[in-house]
């Protein structure tokens, strides 16, 4: 959920800081053009308070002087009452000599010069000289000691009759637009503050409203993302996240569908499989049942048990005989492969000598070796390792190895059985090859001879019947046992099946090593004992 | 003359096995269903008793078991001729007190020397196994 708060945040951040700024300027607008004005009428009602009250007050400062009549004090009182901002009043006499000197101090006036007879300073400043003696009023902003600036003002109080007579100087005090200043400021920043204020919260609320959707839509891409595509989001906005919750949920409906049916799918192909796989291996006891009675039957008609048979009778007593035979040899294929098909993983493995078992094969096989007169050599060394394997499993692998090389191989052909120690794959194992001198397999066939059901053709599948489910056999049980199988042929010449057995199953090293059974394999004679008999009982 | 009794479900296979049998010399009692066979068995115990593993009303294992517990049949020789194939299978009924085990499609000649091996005969040298 950090995604959306920093959204929220940044949505905030900005509206508050373009509402700041532009109270900040237009209040700063404000404040200037408003001390302008107070200024600018400060000063003007100071030079005409100066220019009226000159003559007035010369007029009263020439009577004083005279006569020390008081009117001066009344009047300057009036005065201080009549502006506001006037701090100091003096007067000073053509020859620029300060006569009087008042002070304003909280609407009291003090007269501090000025005095009948007193020996008042002569006013040294030149630039007061300058403007007593230009007898016009002048005024200007100067420094005064203790008040930072005053608008001093330089009125020369002249007679009707052109005669000058006093120069009025009057100070005025812009403490007054300061505190008005202030007051504005004061209240222009408590706008100022109600206005943050609003911006934050209404921009508050137009984040939340955006960000609001924002979360909920993340929350629903979690939701999907953890798999749980039943739940939807709710966007009431009227706005594009909105349509894009909408969409979202067009999407996750889609979504669910898609994956509602390919979960159906699978499943239905996981019971079809399994199905099948139990179908194949349950269907053996509805096969051979009819087929016993047949067998049964046929063997008495042929032993001629059920009474002598009419000549061609016997003859077709055989080929249902062979036939039968055929069938059974299909359905034990058949029923095997599904066997290994479905609980290969769980074969019981034991230790198995390679060497007996390919004895035992070769021996097996032998009468269908004599009967197409093919020669057999055995190679085996003294010293091969035993491998872990299931027994029935392997010996049945190499059955149909041999009795696919014979099958292949034409009469008077030969076919090598060997095996010995080979490091594939950084492991130790055991390598057995069955060679024939048979038709062997197209280049672009090899690939597909491991295949269920595979035959390389229909010509060859006519001439040597079966159904080429015996190497498919082949293949799944060796691969169950870790191990790999493959096959070189060259057409016209034969073929070479080479199986290859792990010494040990990967997580099993504790077991079967104890086990280069010497004793064992010196019982076998090592090489090709078969061969010479194969030979020469043809 | 030795007295055989087969059991199994399926009437073709019961009709082969009783003519192979009797055309060997034997006395042969058949029977379909596992629960009056068990019956009759005890009621005149067989030289011999041939039995099927796969049957619909009582499994050829559970007549085997409920025959063992029984005095009259615990030492009569069993020949198991089953179609069920596998070492599990035989292992299995072997266990069970069987005293020899065939699978299906059999041959004849492998059935009566079993069959011939289990009465304690020997093969009268017409068939050579």
């Amino acid at each position: 959920m950090r995604a959306p708060r920093r959204l929220q945040r940044r949505i905030v951040r900005y509206i508050v800081s373009v509402v700041v700024v532009s109270l900040l300027a237009s209040a700063g607008a404000l404040l200037l053009s408003k001390q302008r004005s107070l200024v600018s009428s400060l000063e003007s009602s100071a030079r005409t308070f100066s220019a009226m009250v000159s003559l007035p007050l010369a007029k009263d400062v020439e009577l004083f002087r005279q006569t020390g009549h008081q009117v001066l004090r009344q009047q300057l009182g009036r005065f201080a009452r009549l502006n506001h901002d006037l701090v100091r009043l003096q007067v000073l006499n053509v020859d620029g000599v300060l006569v009087m000197d008042a002070r304003v101090k909280d609407g009291q006036v003090e007269l501090e010069a000025g005095e009948r007879g007193g020996q008042a300073p002569r006013l040294r400043d030149e630039e007061l000289i300058g403007p007593v003696e230009a007898l016009s009023l002048s005024a200007k902003r100067v420094a005064y000691s203790g008040r930072g600036r005053v608008y001093r003002v330089v009125a020369p109080a002249v007679e009707e009759w052109g005669r000058h007579t006093y120069t009025l100087v009057a100070y005025f005090s812009y403490a007054r637009v300061s505190q008005e200043l202030l007051r504005a400021g004061l209240v222009t920043g408590v706008f100022l503050a109600i206005g943050v204020l609003v911006a934050y919260a209404a921009s508050a609320l137009l984040a939340r409203t955006i960000t609001g959707g924002v979360e909920k839509l993340q929350a629903g891409v979690q939701r999907v993302a953890a798999d749980r595509f039943d739940e939807r989001v709710e966007v009431d906005s009227g706005d594009e996240i909105q349509e894009l919750a909408e969409s979202f949920n067009v999407m996750a409906d889609r979504l669910q569908a898609s994956i509602a049916a390919l979960k159906d799918a699978y499943v239905r192909l996981e019971s079809l499989d399994q199905s099948k796989r139990n179908l194949l291996a349950n269907v053996s006891h509805e096969l051979r049942t009819p087929l016993t009675a047949l067998r049964g039957y046929l063997e008495l008609l042929g032993d001629g048990q059920l009474g002598e048979l009419v000549p061609g009778m016997d003859r077709a007593v055989e080929v249902c005989q062979r036939n039968v035979g055929r069938l059974t040899t299909r359905i034990e294929e058949l029923v095997e492969f599904a066997r290994i098909d479905r609980d290969g993983a769980a074969l019981p493995m034991g230790t198995v000598d390679l060497a007996t078992l390919l004895h035992g094969v070769v021996e097996t096989l032998w009468p269908r070796l004599e009967q197409k007169n093919l020669f057999c050599s055995l190679n085996i060394p003294m010293d091969l390792p035993v491998v872990r394997a299931n027994g029935e499993s392997l010996e049945r692998v190499f059955l149909n190895l041999l009795d696919n090389a014979i099958k292949f191989t034409p009469q008077g052909g030969s076919i090598r059985v060997r095996a010995r120690k080979l490091r594939l794959h950084e492991r130790d194992g055991v390598l057995s090859e069955v060679t024939d001198t048979g038709v062997g397999i197209p280049a672009d066939q090899l690939q597909a001879v491991f295949d269920r059901f595979y035959q390389v053709d229909q010509s060859s599948r006519r001439r040597f019947g079966g159904m080429g489910l015996g190497l498919a056999l082949v293949h799944r049980a060796i691969e169950i046992h870790g191990g790999s199988v493959w096959l070189e042929s060259r057409e016209g010449r034969g073929s070479t099946f080479s199986v290859w057995l792990p010494l040990e199953r990967p997580g099993q090293l504790d077991a079967g090593l104890p086990a280069v059974d010497s004793a064992q394999s010196a019982t076998l004679d090592g090489t090709a004992p078969m061969g010479d008999a194969g030979r020469s009982e043809a | 003359m030795k007295h055989i009794f087969v059991v199994d479900d399926e009437p073709d296979v019961v009709g082969l096995l009783k003519t192979v049998l009797e055309l060997e010399g034997f006395r042969v009692t058949t029977a379909t269903e596992g629960r009056t066979a068990l019956a009759q068995i005890l009621a005149d115990p067989p030289d011999v008793l041939v039995l099927d593993l796969m049957m619909p009303d009582m499994d050829g294992m559970e007549l085997l078991k409920l025959l063992r517990l029984d005095p009259q049949g615990a030492n009569l020789p069993v020949l198991i001729v089953s179609a069920k194939s596998g070492q599990q299978n035989q292992i299995g009924s072997l266990q069970l007190g069987a005293n020899a085990y065939i699978c299906k499609p059999f041959s004849n000649r492998e059935l009566v020397a079993q069959i011939r091996q289990l009465v304690g005969l020997t093969s009268d040298g017409g068939d050579n196994e």
